[in-house]
């Protein structure tokens, strides 16, 4: 009898664990069919059709084998596009990095209005970039713009800004830090605010000046914030778009032309799909390399700490 | 004296280097809003009128007349609504699922699912694109929806709230004899409702800012969502129309930056925390 109940225990209870199965997969059921669908197939299918010719509107697919990316290699104007992102990426994260640093360091201390500023600085962030592009375009203008207004008002010579192919491209990293500053100062702040005071108090009974303090205590200890900081704002830079499709188009004369717009072009207005497929693939090296330098350096702060 | 106003005068050159970037900061939103609000002959004046000593509403009557806003927004609405709503709901399943269950490739469901956050739209989109000309979503709300129906980032930190709840709870409601949905439903979801309001707000803000996706996937003058038809209001216009270009930016920015200055702090700790990309 015993035995029996036993036996007729266990099967409860598999029928207990076979119906919490079902119960997760129907849970999880929408999220992975929906994911399947529109974003891992695609994704796969991306990587298919850039070994491929795609005339759409014919329903026409052609092998071409890597002569999508063989032409990639010759194309000008992609490889203006290329060097472009990788001088955004290389200007754009630690210049924004550096100066949210140093303003969390000043943000830091107790001082009047401190949230009010705070919020202003975060401002940029909530705002969609189009709009705030649009603004900067109008900023930018060099009759009437604020920017050559007040150089004018200071006895400064004007500048040309998006007009030039040499400034073109400085005025969009200009106006990406603006843009991303005050994200990086609010995660420095949470950084530095969990640093220990005594590490401060003891290196200040040692003589160590406000200057050293920065450079021996926060800036090592917040190297985890930094590698994190780079990071995010390397993916979302590559993936640049916005802003550039208002300020400039990509021009003048491609000085300003980035790897999605370009993409953007070839696969919408000029419906190479296969071309852009390829290009995309290049995006998608370029993202996955700040990934992997993630994994890699997440890993050595792990052992660091 | 009070106390912080002695801080703030024993340090002034640090006043004055927020108080000097702050100024920058806020100069293209104070840029933006004079120039929506004061006749054409004054926005180039030299020297520039800081403080504007007439004000007119001309520029957003024009643009009211060339674009239907009012559809953009709705459009907005619609489509940022659905999106966060799907997200929220399918993601508390998911989360609960991944955060309380062990069951047969749970790991690799969810790696899956954090791969795509790799792998964004802008990688995708000539696929999807394709994908959605066949089945006859282009140029439709479900086309500029299909990418958002579900988030990764919202299923991630889902499950994480979701960990955080003693086990305890949710066996006591199954004693008490609750279905696995409605213990979701019904138990879960008011627990961690911090973390279902940090997820919606950035969802929300992403789904409402979005660009590429929006822009490549509708062809319709009144499909557009806020930025693309904002993008493209900007284009036929010559060098001396910004009036009624920054009214439309206003119009496009405005509730969004209310929204900001009501709710700043909860806004800045969810993006902060979080991260700010679905």
């Amino acid at each position: 009898m015993g035995s029996h109940a036993n036996a007729s225990g266990r099967h409860v209870l598999a029928r207990f664990r076979a119906r919490r199965i079902l119960h997760a997969y129907l849970f999880i059921a929408p999220v992975i069919v929906l994911f399947g669908i529109f974003r891992v197939v695609p994704a796969i299918q991306t990587l298919l059709y850039s070994f491929y010719k795609v005339e759409l509107l014919r329903g026409r697919f052609t092998f071409i084998g890597l002569d999508n990316f063989r032409t990639l290699l010759t194309d000008e104007i992609f490889q203006k596009a290329a060097v472009n992102t990788l001088v955004y990426v290389a200007s754009i994260v630690p210049i924004s990095a550096a100066l949210g640093l140093i303003l969390a360091v000043l943000f830091n201390t107790r001082f009047r209005f401190k949230e009010f500023f705070k919020a202003v600085y975060f401002a940029p962030m909530v705002t969609s970039t189009v709009a705030a592009a649009v603004v900067w375009w109008w900023m930018y203008n060099p009759q009437f713009g604020i920017f050559n207004v007040l150089l004018k008002l200071v006895g400064l010579p004007e500048q040309p800004w998006l007009m030039s192919s040499h400034m073109a491209l400085p005025s969009i990293i200009i106006f990406s830090i603006w843009k991303t500053l005050g994200y990086n100062m609010i995660i420095y702040l949470a950084g530095l605010q969990a640093i220990p005071q005594q590490f401060y108090e003891a290196a200040t009974i040692d003589g160590a000046g406000a200057i050293k303090r920065f450079w021996r205590i926060s800036v090592p200890l917040l190297a985890p914030t930094t590698t994190f900081i780079l990071i995010y704002n390397g993916i979302l830079a590559f993936q640049v778009f916005d802003q550039v499709f208002v300020l400039t188009g990509g021009g003048p004369a491609n000085s300003t032309n980035v790897v999605v717009l370009d993409l953007y072009r070839q696969a919408f207005e000029r419906y190479n799909f296969g071309y852009a497929a390829a290009e995309a693939m290049v995006l998608f090296v370029f993202i996955l390399g700040v990934t992997l330098l993630q994994y890699v350096y997440s890993k050595r702060f792990e052992v660091a700490y | 004296m009070s106390r912080s106003a002695l801080v703030a005068i024993g340090k002034p050159p640090l006043v004055l280097a927020v108080s000097g970037v702050a100024i920058l900061m806020i100069l293209p939103f104070y840029w933006m809003v004079m120039t929506a609000f004061v006749p054409a002959p004054d926005i180039i004046a030299f020297p520039p009128k800081w403080i504007p000593s007439r004000l007119t509403l001309a520029h957003f009557a024009e643009a009211f007349a060339k674009a239907p806003w009012l559809a953009y927004y709705w459009n907005s609405f619609v489509v940022a609504v659905v999106s966060v709503g799907c997200s929220l709901l399918f993601g508390l399943f998911a989360g609960y699922a991944f955060a309380v269950y062990r069951f047969p490739l749970q790991n690799f469901f969810f790696l899956m699912i954090l791969a795509t956050l790799m792998v964004p739209v802008q990688v995708t989109s000539v696929a999807l694109y394709i994908l959605l000309a066949r089945i006859g979503w282009v140029d439709t709300y479900l086309g500029i929806l299909a990418p958002n129906f579900a988030s990764a980032f919202g299923v991630f930190m889902i499950r994480q709230g979701i960990k955080a709840i003693p086990l305890d709870l949710i066996e006591a409601a199954r004693m008490d004899g609750a279905g696995e949905a409605r213990i979701v439903l019904t138990i879960i979801a008011p627990l961690i409702k911090t973390t279902l309001a940090t997820v919606a707000m950035i969802l929300f803000l992403g789904s409402w800012n979005d660009f590429l996706w929006p822009v490549i996937v509708i062809n319709s003058q009144d499909l557009r969502t806020i930025p693309v038809g904002i993008a493209l209001f900007k284009d036929p216009y010559g060098s001396m129309n910004y009036g009624p270009l920054m009214a439309a930016t206003v119009i496009s920015t405005g509730p969004m930056l209310l929204a900001y200055i009501v709710s700043q702090k909860f806004m800045i700790r969810g993006i902060a925390l979080t991260g700010l990309k679905g």
